[in-house]
């Protein structure tokens, strides 16, 4: 936000500055600054009561904030109702309109802003045509699966070209299978069109497929902010680190302070991790299972452990480390034959790569 | 095996079926037919109804002009009733609605309080206000806006006014049950689509809310045809409508042409029975059309 190039990007299409939403006592949304670029595909992605919901209400402007203010595309809405502002959304469970026919659903915003019967229905055709529902104009809701009321609901959002598109946890009532060919048919809709798109979700492994930009929310703070791979690959805080997937927690004092790297001790061993720190430094470090280097016993790895439990999972292995009492979890890809072939009890060596460590913040205060 | 059990499934669902469907052509079917068999032959003074078999207490009803009075004043004291009963209880029902559950069953209940004390009661109540020695009268007599007491009762609208009263709890709690039943997500839903709250309000609450205000007024229209207290109370000899010709003609043994009057009110049940579904159209929030 004080970034001096912000200026030279794409424009905002929503911006948070301070805004600040109570409930009561409770605060959901705390002293929250965003801004989303245009174009972009932005999530909110934290557990539930995160106060991700209320950040995407608070655009929509069905909350409206105790403190700060919401712009869309450089007008200020804080008090703005709903229907004056240039948004539209995907609600959780579609809310289409059963008493409509899905051509009647698709074109009630254009019908409600005063579009005339021609242009109204070449637009609906057009949006049905998008999400592939073209045959199904004169069904309703109800006549239709769960996919197709999705795509329905996809068309009434689209079709009405908003600033902004809303989703909120749209694909949670999607089976496994359908949700995945949604994630993809929602992401190249989303790149096809160029809409400036909030997607609210609690699935990680959604979050990461279908944004450009994640940011994590935990008791309405976010607590980081950036592309899908930066946030899992270098996650800030704890919270980050373990609720996008696996990771181990590593507490380490530096022992010998070097230009690049530093010597630290833990309790299982002493490895180096990349940076300068001075002696004594207390780190709190995380590893991805997967980045964790597994070799047999008498090859050349730092550190010594013994296989607690082997998991089998197809693709991968699961392994419970016991490294010098330090628990660790490895996950080992299934590459050949022989990669899957290890047995709980088995003493191996193990290391853990500088480029791999990622440096905690110690209190997991808030960023971004 | 299959089929056994599906042939027992059959016969069981049968036998149970039997003991209410019976009662139901007993004490339902047949007497009614047996009343539309009777609507078509002569009075008689010793019997029932007499040998022969005529359509005059049809013809009288369709063509003398009293009967002609007392069938619009029926359907216009149901219309009224409907009306006042739709604005007022469909406000205080969207009021009601949106309460936190405990608030809004404390209010319902207490709209339902009148319903405990008997309609004879109750008509007697607007006896002492409406009456000539009644409270308004007195009121106004008192303060001297008037000399002569006015004729408050007998008259169209001390009975539309009483019968609203008692009637309007089932329309409150038919449209507040159905208001309450309609996902906030609609509205909003409506909302990010452009729509005002009035437009939201004509596009979608009303259209979603038109299950519980097509019961509430079936109700409240099926009630006011068959109240006969309220009106005999409150309506006196001068405010006549069918169900007191019903009475009136038992009342002088003529059996046939009370039947003729009661099969005339069943199809003006069903007639405005068909308009309030066919205007309402309460099987669209089902999604078929």
């Amino acid at each position: 936000m004080t970034d001096p190039t912000a200026d030279a990007g794409p424009p905002v299409d929503v911006r948070f500055t301070g805004v600040t939403k109570r409930y009561g006592k409770a605060v959901a949304v705390k002293a929250l600054s965003l801004d989303i670029p245009r174009g972009s595909f932005f999530s909110l992605l934290g557990p539930s009561g995160c106060g991700k919901t209320t950040t995407l209400r608070l655009i929509a402007g069905f909350e409206t904030p105790d403190e700060g203010d919401v712009f869309i595309r450089d007008r200020r809405v804080t008090e703005t109702a709903p229907y004056r502002r240039d948004f539209a959304m995907v609600f959780q469970n579609f809310a289409l309109f059963p008493h409509l026919t899905v051509e009647q659903n698709v074109g009630f915003g254009l019908r409600m802003s005063g579009v005339d019967r021609q242009a109204r229905s070449r637009a609906v055709a057009s949006a049905l045509e998008m999400v592939k529902l073209s045959g199904f104009a004169e069904r309703y809701p109800k006549q239709l699966s769960g996919g197709q009321q999705q795509r329905v609901a996809i068309a009434r959002a689209i079709v009405m070209k908003p600033a902004v598109l809303l989703l909120d946890e749209p694909l949670g009532a999607l089976d496994k299978n359908l949700r995945e060919a949604m994630q993809v048919e929602l992401r190249s809709l989303q790149r096809e069109l160029g809409i400036t798109t909030v997607f609210v979700t609690h699935d990680q492994e959604e979050a990461l497929t279908m944004s450009d930009c994640v940011a994590v929310m935990r008791d309405g703070v976010i607590e980081q902010l950036g592309p899908p791979r930066e946030i899992y690959e270098r996650p800030a805080t704890e919270f980050v680190a373990t609720f996008l997937g696996a990771s181990n927690m590593i507490d380490a004092r530096v022992v010998e302070q070097g230009a690049q790297a530093s010597l630290v001790e833990a309790p299982c061993g002493r490895f180096s991790v990349n940076g300068s720190y001075p002696q004594g430094t207390h780190l709190r470090l995380a590893i991805r299972p997967e980045r964790i280097v597994l070799a047999g016993n008498g090859q050349d790895l730092p550190l010594p452990a013994i296989v607690r439990d082997v998991v089998y999972r197809g693709m991968t292995a699961h392994l419970f480390l016991e490294c010098q009492g330090q628990q660790l979890l490895a996950f080992i890809q299934n590459t050949d034959q022989a990669a899957l072939d290890w047995a709980s009890g088995q003493t191996v060596t193990v290391a853990l790569p500088p480029e791999s460590l990622v440096l905690l913040d110690k209190g997991g205060a808030a960023r971004g | 095996m299959a089929d056994g059990f599906r042939l027992t499934r059959r016969w069981a669902a049968l036998a149970l079926l039997a003991p209410p469907l019976a009662v139901f052509l007993m004490f339902f079917v047949a007497p009614l037919v047996s009343l539309f068999w009777v609507s078509f032959h002569a009075p008689s003074q010793t019997e029932l109804f007499g040998a022969e078999l005529t359509v005059e207490h049809y013809a009288t009803i369709f063509t003398d002009p009293f009967y002609h009075t007392i069938i619009l004043r029926t359907l216009s004291t149901g219309g009224v009733i409907l009306l006042l009963c739709l604005v007022l209880g469909y406000a205080t029902a969207y009021v009601l609605a949106p309460l936190p559950q405990r608030q809004r069953l404390f209010l319902l209940l207490l709209l339902v309080v009148p319903l405990m004390v008997s309609n004879v009661v109750r008509a007697y109540g607007w006896i002492a206000i409406l009456g000539r020695q009644g409270l308004i009268n007195s009121l106004l007599r008192d303060t001297g806006l008037i000399d002569r007491p006015l004729l408050l009762l007998n008259s169209f609208e001390a009975v539309s006014f009483g019968l609203m009263t008692i009637l309007l709890p089932y329309m409150v709690i038919s449209v507040a049950n159905a208001l309450n039943a309609i996902d906030v997500q609609y509205r909003e839903a409506a909302q990010s689509l452009r729509a005002n709250p009035f437009k939201t309000f004509v596009h979608v609450t009303w259209p979603l809310s038109s299950p519980g205000v097509a019961s509430g007024m079936l109700l409240v229209f099926l009630l006011t045809l068959s109240a006969y207290v309220t009106i005999t109370l409150l309506g006196g000899p001068r405010m006549k409508l069918l169900v007191s010709l019903v009475f009136d003609a038992v009342g002088a043994f003529r059996w046939p042409l009370a039947a003729a009057i009661s099969f005339v009110l069943l199809a003006l049940a069903l007639a405005i029975s068909a308009l309030i579904l066919v205007v309402l159209r309460p099987q669209r929030v089902q999604g078929r059309g």
